[in-house]
């Protein structure tokens, strides 16, 4: 409840909706088939690219290694209603047009400190009337935020090894020292 | 027909016929069966077999495709039950989607329906309280509706015998507006729990927060291990059905022991269109319904007929039994046959913040959902400028706070941290609402169903006593909150419609006088000895207590009665 809230909020923050039409992609086509967003492969790439720049590889897998930039995908195409799709269509365009205009590059081709700094600037800019940003691209980062860490702490991986998830607790102590939590 | 020979005339007979196989269905037909009565339970959506039919039950959150999110393309075609608590991704398949049994809202009505053997009672929220000669007596009392025709002592036995099968954990908090029950131990309060239920009780003589009583095996008797029940396993996962049948639902429960009796039939994917009423024999003789898959129509035929289809599909088959004999519906001698609904108001909530306790949580997950707080306005007196009262929700709790902010290694780290938040607090309120009839269901005259049936048109709203009460609640509620030393105190009011709450009730009522009733103190038809409703629509009060526990005991008392009635020959 509280994760799907925050990801809303999180939408509602960085994003708005708008109502421009989504470019004609021609492309290439994505590596997962969507009903509903039109996406060629290289914005595919690019969701993939933001997506492990939140969550990188480490010493422990990143978006890619789990997928999480395909989840980012099918949830867009699933469930989010048209305004945010064509939004996210407009807003990947926007993405990269700041990113050239800021390093002359695509965001491919950054340092990975400087897509971590692209992607900070996009987040601290969070008062709705700013300007910094065009609102479709907030809400284009805004999904891929929510959804990569929707996917991540959800994910397999994260659920058994990280923060493990019981099934089957089999208890309920209403009266617990906090202490011993932290230790678990 | 070439079937129609004698033969299956007596393949379609039974002893008793009971429509519906959900939260009261399921009592009636154990309790039918009990008693050795072949039984013919009928059920208009698709079986759903203890465990078997639990496709979701031990599905692990990454396993979800949307992660437990219904998609926007469901959630834009279902705006009604959409707006439910529990319609996502784990237990959608148990839930009436709305194009498919569409209906007329006269005025807005969130009609909340679970259309497959057992019903909702797959999905409910398990809280279950007596009523109590508070709640029985408060039509007479007040003057609203009428006179109730029992008593608590009349139903208290029965509340005892349905609670010991079910199993029903809470206190003996030895309460007159909140009868103590047959137990099985409670899920103990938390500490800041503990801690408003103590401060509570210092500052208010008549109010107190309890551990909230839900029909979990907290600790199961040979009762509920005789019907393969076990320990609940505090999973917390009760909407997708319990593998552990942990929670009381009829699949786990009364329908399979109903099965196992031998006595007992069970035709899935049966409408019931109308019960049959013989002029000449003054009874009903069976129901006609139509096969959901074929659209057949078929007759069945018995001795006596329970009718628990929930509260407002009930007052559809009644109304749509016309007859020579009964132009406006079956046993409508009085004209008030879907009339007197009422419902639950869920519309207040208030959220705060405790700073302190702060070296306490819990572990593990409590399935009671945390306290409960009888209602203690209008008790004993009328004392404000509403009738009746509300219980209230209470429940503390504390999050894992993982900052989302940053991302890269960074946010990898927070997304693991321990950190819990401080404690948060929260309420909602239940409120009674006053039947009225002004506040009816009927058939529409022209829309009809895809088998034929005509659609329910729904006319129920909030009044100005649930406007009145709910400011009380909201004016209580934050001065004891505020009294506790919680913080940041939020009170919210949102506008559902009516229905969202699932407890629908009326439209059949029990009342002493054939006049202005349905049913009498047995539950039975006035008009009709050998029909019986002892869902939701015979409520003639709505009491602020959730009302499943109190239709499972009507159940058990009517079809006890009945079976006697029978054995006297008078029915």
């Amino acid at each position: 409840m509280h994760r799907r809230t925050a990801i809303r909020n999180l939408a509602l923050i960085i994003g708005g909706a708008a109502l421009l039409p989504a470019c004609m992609q021609e492309k290439g086509k994505p590596s997962i088939a969507l009903k509903n967003v039109d996406l060629n492969a290289d914005q595919e790439k690019l969701v993939g690219d933001i997506a492990e720049t939140i969550i990188p590889k480490t010493s422990t897998p990143g978006a890619k290694d789990l997928g999480l930039h395909l989840f980012v995908l099918k949830m867009l195409d699933d469930c989010y209603k048209k305004d945010d799709q064509q939004a996210f269509i407009t807003g990947a365009g926007q993405f990269t047009d700041a990113v050239s205009k800021k390093y002359d590059k695509l965001f491919a081709d950054l340092s990975a400190k400087q897509r971590e700094e692209m992607l900070l600037s996009i987040e601290a800019d969070k008062d709705p009337k700013s300007t910094t940003f065009p609102k479709e691209l907030k809400t284009f980062y805004g999904i891929i935020k929510g959804q990569t860490v929707n996917g991540y702490t959800n994910s397999k991986y994260f659920m058994t090894r990280q923060v493990v998830y019981e099934l089957v607790p089999g208890r309920y102590n209403a009266r617990f020292p906090y202490k011993q939590k932290q230790s678990a | 027909m070439a079937n129609l020979n004698i033969d299956s005339v007596k393949d379609r007979t039974f002893d008793a016929i009971v429509i519906g196989s959900g939260m009261s269905g399921g009592w009636a037909a154990k309790e039918l069966t009990d008693k050795g009565l072949k039984t013919l339970i009928l059920e208009r959506g698709r079986d759903v077999k203890h465990n078997i039919d639990y496709p979701t039950t031990n599905m692990y959150p990454w396993e979800f495709e949307h992660r437990g999110e219904m998609p926007m393309a469901i959630q834009e075609a279902n705006p009604i039950v959409n707006r439910c608590y529990a319609f996502h991704e784990d237990a959608a398949h148990f839930f009436v989607k709305d194009a498919d049994h569409p209906y007329v809202q006269e005025k807005p009505f969130d009609w909340i329906r679970g259309y497959q053997v057992g019903g909702k009672s797959l999905l409910w929220a398990r809280q279950t309280q007596r009523w109590s000669d508070f709640d029985f007596e408060g039509p007479a009392r007040d003057g609203f509706a009428v006179d109730w025709p029992i008593r608590y002592k009349d139903i208290a036995p029965w509340y005892s015998y349905v609670e010991k099968f079910a199993g029903i954990s809470g206190n003996k908090d030895g309460l007159a507006e909140l009868p103590d029950g047959e137990f099985l131990p409670a899920f103990p309060l938390n500490t800041v729990e503990t801690y408003f239920s103590e401060h509570v009780k210092s500052k208010y003589s008549n109010r107190h927060v309890i551990s909230a009583r839900c029909a979990h095996l907290s600790k199961p008797n040979q009762i509920h291990i005789d019907q393969g029940r076990v320990q609940c396993q505090r999973r917390n996962l009760c909407q997708r059905g319990c593998p552990f049948g942990g929670y009381f639902s009829a699949n786990a429960s009364t329908i399979p022991w109903a099965l196992k009796s031998g006595h007992a039939t069970l035709r899935p994917f049966s409408v019931v269109q109308e019960i049959i009423y013989d002029e000449k024999l003054g009874k009903a003789t069976g129901v006609r319904v139509i096969d959901a898959n074929t659209k057949e129509a078929i007759e069945y035929f018995a001795k006596i007929i329970f009718v628990n289809a929930a509260a407002l599909n009930t007052n559809l088959v009644l109304l749509n039994s016309t007859s020579n004999r009964f132009p406006n519906g079956l046993g409508n001698d009085s004209g008030v046959l879907g009339k007197y609904v009422a419902f639950h108001n869920y519309s207040a909530h208030i959220s705060a913040e405790y700073d302190g306790a702060k070296d306490w949580t819990t572990d593990g997950r409590n399935p009671a959902g945390g306290g409960y707080i009888p209602r203690f306005r209008n008790v004993y007196k009328q004392e404000t400028d509403f009738l009746r009262g509300y219980a209230s929700g209470f429940s503390a709790y504390r999050y894992q706070q993982r900052p989302w902010d940053g991302v890269g290694s960074s946010l990898k780290e927070n997304l693991v941290k321990d950190d819990l938040s401080g404690w948060k607090v929260g309420s909602h309120m239940m409120g009674e609402t006053i039947p009225k009839e002004h506040s009816y269901v009927a058939l529409d005259k022209t829309l009809k169903d895809q088998w034929g049936i005509p659609q329910l048109k729904i006319s129920v709203d909030y009044d100005d006593n649930d406007a009145k009460m709910k400011k009380d609640y909201i004016e209580q509620l934050t001065e004891m909150f505020t009294s506790a030393g919680f913080t940041n105190i939020k009170a919210s009011s949102d506008q559902r419609a009516p229905g969202l709450d699932i407890h629908e009730m009326g439209g059949a009522r029990m009342g002493n006088d054939p006049k202005t009733s349905v049913l009498n103190k047995w539950n039975q038809m006035h008009d009709v000895k050998n029909v019986f409703v002892t869902d939701g629509a015979s409520m003639t009060s709505t009491s602020c207590q959730n009302p499943s526990l109190t239709y499972m005991a009507f159940t058990a008392r009517a079809a006890d009665y009945a079976v006697g009635e029978l054995k006297k020959g008078n029915i």
